[in-house]
């Protein structure tokens, strides 16, 4: 079970990320307090932590920035109230992993960490990606469904390497929309879901088992036919 | 210049050369009245020469009289005096006058010497003798004419002198003035332009410019804290509101994941999570913009190529226009110059005005983006053959929540063209409306705009 420690000092979102966690199999610990809380993170329990961005005692970059300059690589997702891009720049300079702004979908949180930790865990660089009979050479840049080559488009072949690289994770557009094209602003109407729309038609084609989902309320989620979603 | 045209219209310059034109005339008077004076008392003296001189001759009699004109003549060294003897009838006897000269009559009364042969201002007297003849005395007014030389020289040279002076004095006292009056033209223009924290220079002297000064300044710092009133409880509302509606929706999103859900409750929750979405978009817009607005003017300010940004959001919404079965076509001037902007803005703008215009446009329609080069720089475009925007609601719709009646059944935030004037505004770039005929086109002047003098 992974281990997540929350630092947050504010009562009300620390419980919702507390809940929010465990309801998603992780075992969280909160700490509402900068110094406690960079005590507890560099102890090296932890497989990720959520970091606020303005603690009591000791602010978030102060804690990132220590963590990074004694050698702590613990995956960090900052949380933020100050959403501005100059603040997510300085978050992941420091040494932060991710940034969400609050406040947040609670389900936003568990899905930015889960690829946080599976980051973390596929860290040697791979030159092919297998989810079920989809491969994706990553060297060549094809994808192949059940031996035949799949026409993509460069954009198409990013969302679906990411979407391999992250298999079985929901994926907010939210989060989709910054891996792919770079940009922290609501895309608006259903643009993430029209290119997901192209990019399904070409992998899941008529017959074929269903690889793309569509999380209800979420995302996408990449998923193996041996392991459907819920 | 533009300083130069306004020199002649400052306060001070038109002062001072009012000023140094009524002290001209004033001079004027006061050498006229000298003049005049001095000329009165000058003929008065000039009579009374010629009437003693003339009562002199005549005294002794009738004997004689010729030769002693003569002589008097002839005692005349300077040449300033005329004497002469007319017999009754008019004919000359002796002296050095042949004829009677125009206008002198023989009644013993001073006047004018007129006439090519005398200098203005010569006096002269006729007297009828007792014995018939007639004896002119005549003099002439060298003094007062010299004196009339002299008065009028005075009086060019003054002129000029006030003149000169004057004008330099108007503009020496102009210069100060108007560098102020700039200082405050140039402050009040950045105020005007939205930079924050502007206030204009007062100086020490607590003039009465400074007083005005001193007033708009405080009317900005009122202005400025309301505004800032407003924004701010605009945000803090949006910001207290989405925690909740945050909570709302992981609520629905937790009964939604609810097994035991029959499929008509499912889709109720389905549309309530929608609905929320939909609010909770909103609020992020509205907070974008408040993001936007309070952006520092210089960070994430660099040089950036247009096309890149439009290609990329092209690329981005291309596929959209496809899912709604409208056209689009892109056409970018590849030698547009690069502007001075805030990429990640920029492109967020961009796809706002083409995300807009693919939902106005009908299926079968077309969405055109165009960036062209003008005179003053790059200028891109987004039309649609939507329903367009009317004239009078071009101002309205860029405000926020505003949506042209045109299209009020149509979904979305009524944000969109808020966050793109909101960036247009930081950037100083001139966001205009116009008829696409059909449809509308938005345009984007990506250069900073200049506020006329």
């Amino acid at each position: 079970m992974p281990k997540i420690l929350a630092i947050e000092d504010d009562p009300t979102t620390g419980r919702e990320i507390v809940t929010e966690l465990e309801q998603h199999g992780f075992e969280v610990e909160w700490v509402a307090d900068g110094r406690d809380g960079l005590i507890r993170a560099v102890s090296g329990d932890f497989d990720a932590i959520t970091l606020d961005r303005m603690l009591p005692r000791l602010d978030g970059l102060a804690i990132v920035t220590v963590m990074r300059s004694t050698g702590v690589d613990t995956p960090v997702l900052m949380v933020s109230a100050l959403s501005d891009v100059d603040e997510r720049v300085r978050g992941l300079r420091a040494g932060g992993d991710d940034y969400l702004t609050k406040p947040f979908a609670s389900e936003e949180l568990a899905a930015r960490l889960e690829v946080l930790l599976r980051r973390r865990a596929t860290a040697p660089p791979l030159t092919q990606l297998t989810v079920g009979d989809l491969e994706i050479d990553l060297l060549g840049r094809v994808a192949r469904r059940a031996g035949v080559d799949i026409k993509l488009m460069p954009t198409e072949f990013k969302l679906l390497e990411f979407m391999a690289r992250n298999s079985g994770q929901v994926l907010t557009r939210t989060m989709i929309f910054e891996a792919i094209w770079g940009y922290h602003f609501d895309p608006g109407t259903n643009l993430i879901d029209v290119h997901m729309g192209r990019l399904r038609r070409k992998v899941d084609r008529p017959g074929q088992p269903t690889l793309i989902h569509t999380i209800r309320g979420s995302g996408y989620a990449l998923n193996p036919p041996e392991q459907p979603w819920r | 210049m533009a300083l130069n045209s306004r020199f002649w219209r400052t306060t001070p310059f038109q002062l001072t050369v009012l000023h140094g034109l009524v002290f001209a005339v004033a001079v004027m008077a006061l050498l006229g009245l000298i003049y005049a004076r001095t000329a009165g008392y000058m003929t008065r003296q000039i009579d009374a020469i010629v009437l003693s001189e003339a009562h002199a001759l005549a005294k002794p009699g009738p004997d004689g009289l010729p030769d002693r004109v003569q002589a008097a003549v002839k005692a005349d060294e300077r040449a300033i005096a005329y004497y002469a003897l007319f017999s009754a009838d008019g004919v000359w006897i002796a002296g050095n006058v042949r004829a009677l000269p125009a206008g002198m009559i023989p009644d013993g009364k001073p006047r004018v010497l007129k006439g090519p042969a005398f200098l203005p201002g010569a006096r002269a007297v006729v007297l009828r003798l007792p014995w018939g003849e007639q004896l002119f005395v005549g003099h002439d007014a060298k003094v007062l004419s010299g004196l009339r030389e002299i008065i009028v020289e005075a009086l060019l040279v003054s002129g000029a002198l006030i003149l000169v002076l004057g004008l330099i004095a108007a503009a020496a006292l102009s210069a100060q003035p108007l560098r102020r009056i700039e200082s405050l033209r140039v402050a009040s223009q950045a105020a005007l332009s939205g930079a924050v924290g502007v206030r204009l220079p007062v100086s020490p002297r607590r003039d009465e410019i400074d007083m005005l000064a001193n007033l708009a300044n405080a009317m900005m710092d009122e202005s400025e804290r309301l505004l800032w009133e407003v924004k701010s409880v605009g945000d803090n509302i949006a910001h207290d509101l989405r925690t909740p509606l945050n909570r709302l929706r992981a609520l629905l999103y937790r009964v939604s994941q609810e097994t035991s859900l029959t499929p008509a409750d499912a889709a109720m929750i389905e549309q309530a999570l929608a609905e929320t979405d939909a609010l909770l978009s909103r609020f992020r817009a509205l907070l974008r913009i408040g993001e936007i607005e309070r952006c520092d003017r210089r960070a994430g300010v660099k040089p950036v190529r247009l096309q890149e940004v439009l290609a990329h959001a092209g690329e981005l919404y291309e596929p959209l226009a496809e899912d709604r079965g409208v056209a689009f076509s892109i056409a970018l001037d590849p030698d547009a110059p690069m502007v001075e902007a805030d990429a990640d803005l920029l492109f967020e703008a961009v796809g706002n005005l083409i995300d807009n215009a693919l939902k106005f446009t009908p299926p079968g329609g077309t969405v055109r983006v165009r960036l062209i080069t003008l005179a003053q720089g790059p200028r891109l475009e987004v039309a649609d053959d939507g329903p367009g925007v009317d004239p009078q609601e071009r101002d309205a719709v860029l405000n926020r929540f505003h949506r042209g009646r045109r299209t009020l059944d149509t979904p979305g935030s009524g944000l969109g063209l808020s966050i793109v004037a909101a960036v247009a505004r930081l950037h100083q770039f001139t966001l205009t409306l116009s008829d696409a005929k059909p449809g509308l086109v938005v345009s984007l002047d990506c250069w900073p705009r200049r506020l006329e003098a």
